[in-house]
């Protein structure tokens, strides 16, 4: 009898295979949908295969020769990749760095005890809120404020400042500023808040010993908060670089896809984009995806340091 | 209506992270072999329908993989579980028809208690009138009626802990394990629970496995104790057994408190009978404890004389000792004291009269029926 | 008084005028571009052809009619695509999230932490780079203008399995699910009935973001997306650039814009708190 029970019963009293059940969804769609597109864009990236009008060409295997093309200089001696890669992280860096600034600024205040302001919710709440906004709905507003004809122009010139429209979309200084600003905006709320869970983070009594150790704030912040914020700085930092590089939407919008001026605006997915566009140059396009990978995945690798060591602690 | 048999169980931890693992295994004193750390070997008893039995060790002992063994929340790696005769090694828990009751009481946060404890007769699909009326009839026995409708949350660690008994009584299991139930609660609703405990078992027809580190509990809640230690079972007995005759010197120390006292002594032979001779003091031993060192031809030696400090009286021939704290408990005073390289606690009536005992000079003497001898090999009892 | 703390007080309250005037200023700066952004829409084309003013056109009405019924963009098929692929991304996002989540907290099985490494280690990957081959097989396959095409991919998500992965371990003690167990529950009925109902914050703040980002994207669906009755919002609203813009109506630019971004905004200051607690904890240990 017990030998019989046995064999009914084999095993049900692990739970391993569980486990297996509850992962395979997530798995079987990750290998479907990411990690085959993943592997066939590597693969494409040695193959010539895009289509000229009507014309398909490819695919012939050619090896190395996208990435060559992509990092040679051309006629003009200059390299597309690398300058839309300059390009994303002009108008990144500019965003950035008042994005970073203001949010330590506002964390800190927020954080302050002894300022204790009061309404925070609300002014988190509000200053979040322009993340959340579809980034394209944002640059087609903003395109239509500062257009020729919209409000901003007819703004100006009634108030005297400028004597006809000026077009802000033709030139690179305005053209940068206006989508850094952007950036800024769209993201600003939400460097606020993870700082200031990396404040909320730190031991108060360290802030309290060093106010009864005479330090003033700016001390406090230089010599306590700021080392022990360091690897969540470094980890939001890398994070929106990373972002940064995938910059597109908003670029995208704003200059119809164009680039305009003269492909100032003209961001590394951007590029991207116009290769899967009509032409659906996978050769090249896949090319450009594996050198994006390569540049996040460097990135990538400090972020998920200090995310592993944030996670063994 | 169902006993339990465990037949030479053993659990092996095997190791996942090679390294990390071994040295963690390294900090106690549980057996490494290839295969991994083994929690518990050679585990066999026989639990009697209805008994109480009571598995107590101090931490990493193996009494909780035991109990989960039998809950079939672990493998088995070798050995028999037999509950009514039934082979249930591999059978999934809610097969086994038993009810656990855990140290964190374990409660679904977003139930309500009615629904905490409905919930396992939901699943087995058990008629809603019959539900309703078992529900009732086990908050009214645990006395929490009022609270069905609350949230977890919204009760006190001792409430919650009848919801959790609660729910593992309606089931009325085959066997009702506790996994340390009271040892989130503080020491006065401790005492509170224990109590109840006695009450619902007298109420309720069923096997309890207990499982605690609490000497107190385990003396106080058992028909029969457990004792065990890294892995191993040190001795099963009825807790006056235990106390009495503890089978090696773990068990002297761990059961019973304030703990036993240890002398070094010798056991020696004079005209057929043993006594132990410590620091000068001779002791005849009682007639009970000749017969079984006799049976076993018991020689003389070196041992570890152990007696408990309730059996310790002041007299005028015996061990010499200074007294370092004196704590008076009321009707008993404590005395602590150094004795060789040893510390003895002794525990002597007042009556009564203050007498302050603090640095005195005291002979601490007692009689042959209440010394323990161990082997100073192996610590065993040699009455054994 | 004591003139140490006078000067101490004088100064406080300078500090506090002065944060509370930067924080309100940059809440302003927020508010600035939605409230125009109403204002606008509130405006007749010839309106705006005139000076610009802060008054309200009072056309809001007008312009949100013309912008629903327009014929070359059709708003509302547009916002049931958004919504069908927002919301079904967003449930599957957080149930298989949670699941698979679930499945590595809560089991001890050989590859547990192989998987949860390589879960963290692809987190990073950025979706682009799956983009051309993804685009590719949706061509050779035909499988464009299909909705579903842009939902089932969001079973695996890695971020949102990490967030809950770490939302579990400080919330799920493995003891409940055993009690489960020996209460008789199978383990898919222990996850669907006991721990989804204690992830409810976790999963309601998931769902909210995947919802948001999933009616938000714009990259992969205007690959996809080529046919008018399958287009979703965020392609609408680029396409209103790519059109002959200073033809439009200028009312009817900036409704379709409000009419883009209002779900989001009506979801968000109804939940707000709990998407900022959801950022908080998602961003450092919780």
């Amino acid at each position: 009898m017990a030998k019989g029970n046995e064999k009914k019963h084999r095993k049900s009293v692990s739970y391993a295979k569980w486990a297996y059940i509850f992962i395979t969804p997530f798995f079987i769609t990750y290998i479907l949908f990411t990690l085959i597109p993943q592997f066939l864009t590597v693969y494409n990236s040695f193959f010539e295969n895009y289509r000229n009008g009507l014309e398909q060409v490819g695919p012939n295997f050619v090896g190395l020769r996208n990435y060559i093309q992509l990092l040679t200089p051309d006629k003009n001696g200059t390299i597309d990749f690398l300058r839309y890669l300059g390009n994303s992280l002009a108008m990144w860096i500019a965003g950035a760095v008042p994005q970073f600034l203001i949010a330590l600024l506002l964390a800190v205040l927020f954080t302050s005890s002894r300022l204790n302001l009061k309404g925070q919710g609300l002014a988190k709440t509000i200053i979040y809120m322009p993340n959340l906004i579809m980034a394209s709905a944002f640059s087609m507003l903003v395109f239509s404020l500062f257009s020729n004809v919209g409000p901003v122009n007819k703004f100006l010139i009634d108030a005297g400042i400028l004597k006809e429209y000026y077009n802000f979309f033709a030139t690179k200084i305005s053209v940068r500023t206006i989508i850094a600003c952007m950036n800024f905006i769209m993201w600003f709320g939400n460097t606020t808040i993870v700082l200031m869970a990396g404040i909320m983070g730190i031991d108060q009594s360290l802030f309290e010993s060093a106010n009864l150790d005479g330090a003033d704030s700016v001390h406090v912040f230089f010599d306590i908060t700021l080392p022990l914020l360091l690897p969540i700085l470094s980890y939001a930092l890398i994070t929106s670089m990373i972002g940064g590089i995938q910059m597109f939407d908003v670029p995208q919008v704003i200059s119809n896809g164009k680039g305009t001026p003269n492909m100032t605006s003209t961001t590394v997915i951007m590029m991207l984009n116009n290769y899967l566009g009509i032409s659906k140059n996978y050769g090249m396009s896949g090319a450009l995806s594996v050198l994006l990978f390569i540049i996040t995945g460097i990135l990538g690798m400090f972020v998920y340091r200090s995310l592993a060591k944030q996670y063994k602690d | 209506m169902s006993d339990v048999k465990l037949i030479n169980i053993k659990k092996v931890y095997p190791f996942t992270e090679s390294r990390k693992d071994q040295k963690e295994a390294k900090k106690t004193n549980l057996q490494i072999t290839k295969e991994g750390v083994v929690a518990v070997q050679e585990f066999n008893l026989d639990i009697k329908d209805k008994e109480f039995i009571v598995l107590v060790g101090p931490s990493g002992c193996g009494k909780s993989t035991t109990l989960r063994m039998v809950a079939g929340l672990e493998e088995i790696t070798s050995g028999e579980l037999l509950i009514d005769g039934e082979y249930m090694n591999d059978v999934a828990p809610k097969d086994r028809d038993i009810a656990m009751v855990f140290q964190s009481y374990a409660l679904y946060p977003h139930m309500t208690v009615y629904d905490n404890m409905a919930y396992s007769l939901k699943i087995k699909h058990t008629p809603k009138d019959e539900i309703d009326r078992k529900v009732k009839e086990a908050a009214e026995i645990l006395d929490i009626t009022q609270y069905l409708k609350r949230k977890p949350t919204a009760l006190s660690g001792g409430q919650r802990q009848r919801v959790a008994i609660g729910r593992a009584i309606v089931r009325e299991p085959k066997v009702l394990l506790m996994d340390e139930p009271l040892s989130n609660l503080d020491a006065k609703l401790r005492n509170q629970m224990r109590a109840e405990i006695i009450k619902l078992r007298q109420r309720i027809n069923t096997t309890f496995i207990y499982v605690t580190h609490d000497q107190t509990e385990a003396m106080t809640l058992g028909d029969r104790i457990v004792v065990m230690k890294d892995g191993f079972i040190q001795q099963i007995g009825t807790p006056q057994e235990v106390y009495d005759h503890p089978r090696n010197l773990f068990v002297s120390g761990f059961i019973g408190t304030p703990q036993m006292n240890y002398f070094d002594a010798k056991l020696i032979k004079e005209n057929g009978k043993y006594a132990v001779v410590s620091d000068g003091y001779k002791v005849v031993l009682a007639d009970d404890k000749q017969e079984r060192l006799a049976a076993k031809n018991v020689e003389e030696q070196d041992i570890i004389l152990g007696v408990r400090p309730d059996h310790i009286v002041l007299g005028d021939k015996g061990i010499k000792g200074k007294v370092d704290v004196s704590e008076l408990m009321g009707p008993s005073c404590h005395l602590h004291m150094t004795v060789g390289d040893k510390d003895v606690i002794a525990i002597v009536p007042t009556e009564g009269k203050a007498v302050d005992y603090m640095g005195k000079e005291v002979t601490l003497s007692f009689n042959g029926s209440v010394c323990h001898v161990f082997s100073k090999e192996n610590e065993m009892n040699l009455e054994f | 008084m004591n003139n140490t703390n006078k000067k101490a007080r004088i100064s406080l309250i300078i500090s506090r005028i002065l944060a509370y005037g930067f924080v309100i200023f940059l809440c302003f700066m927020c508010l600035f571009c939605f409230l125009l952004l109403i204002l606008m829409a509130s405006k007749s084309n010839s309106q705006m052809q005139g000076a610009f003013n802060f008054r309200w056109g009072g056309h809001f009405m007008e312009n949100l009619h013309n912008a629903w019924n327009d014929f070359s963009i059709n708003i509302p098929v547009g916002m049931v695509n958004s919504f069908i692929v927002a919301m079904t991304s967003a449930i599957l996002t957080t149930y298989f999230s949670a699941l698979t989540a679930y499945g590595v907290h809560v089991y001890n099985f050989k590859l547990k932490n192989f998987i949860f490494t390589f879960i963290m280690a692809i987190m990073m990957i950025p979706s682009q780079v799956s983009a051309v081959g993804f685009i590719q097989l949706a061509y050779k396959f035909g499988l464009t203008n299909k909705l579903w095409l842009l939902i089932i991919p969001s079973i695996a998500a890695p971020v949102v399995f990490f967030y809950m992965k770490q939302y579990l371990e400080s919330v799920l003690p493995l003891e409940m699910v055993e009690a489960a167990r020996i209460d008789g529950s199978n383990e898919f009925r222990i996850f669907n009935e006991i721990v989804l109902p204690i992830m409810k914050p976790a999963v309601a703040v998931q769902m909210i973001f995947s919802f948001v980002s999933s009616w938000n994207n714009f990259f992969m669906p205007a690959l996809l997306l080529t046919k008018e009755k399958y287009k979703t919002v965020p392609i609408m609203i680029a396409n209103l650039r790519s059109a002959d813009y200073s033809k439009f109506d200028q009312g009817k630019v900036f409704m379709f814009i409000l009419l883009a971004i209002l779900p989001v905004m009506i979801v968000y200051t109804v939940l707000s708190k709990s998407i900022i607690k959801g950022v908080t904890s998602g961003s450092v240990k919780g």
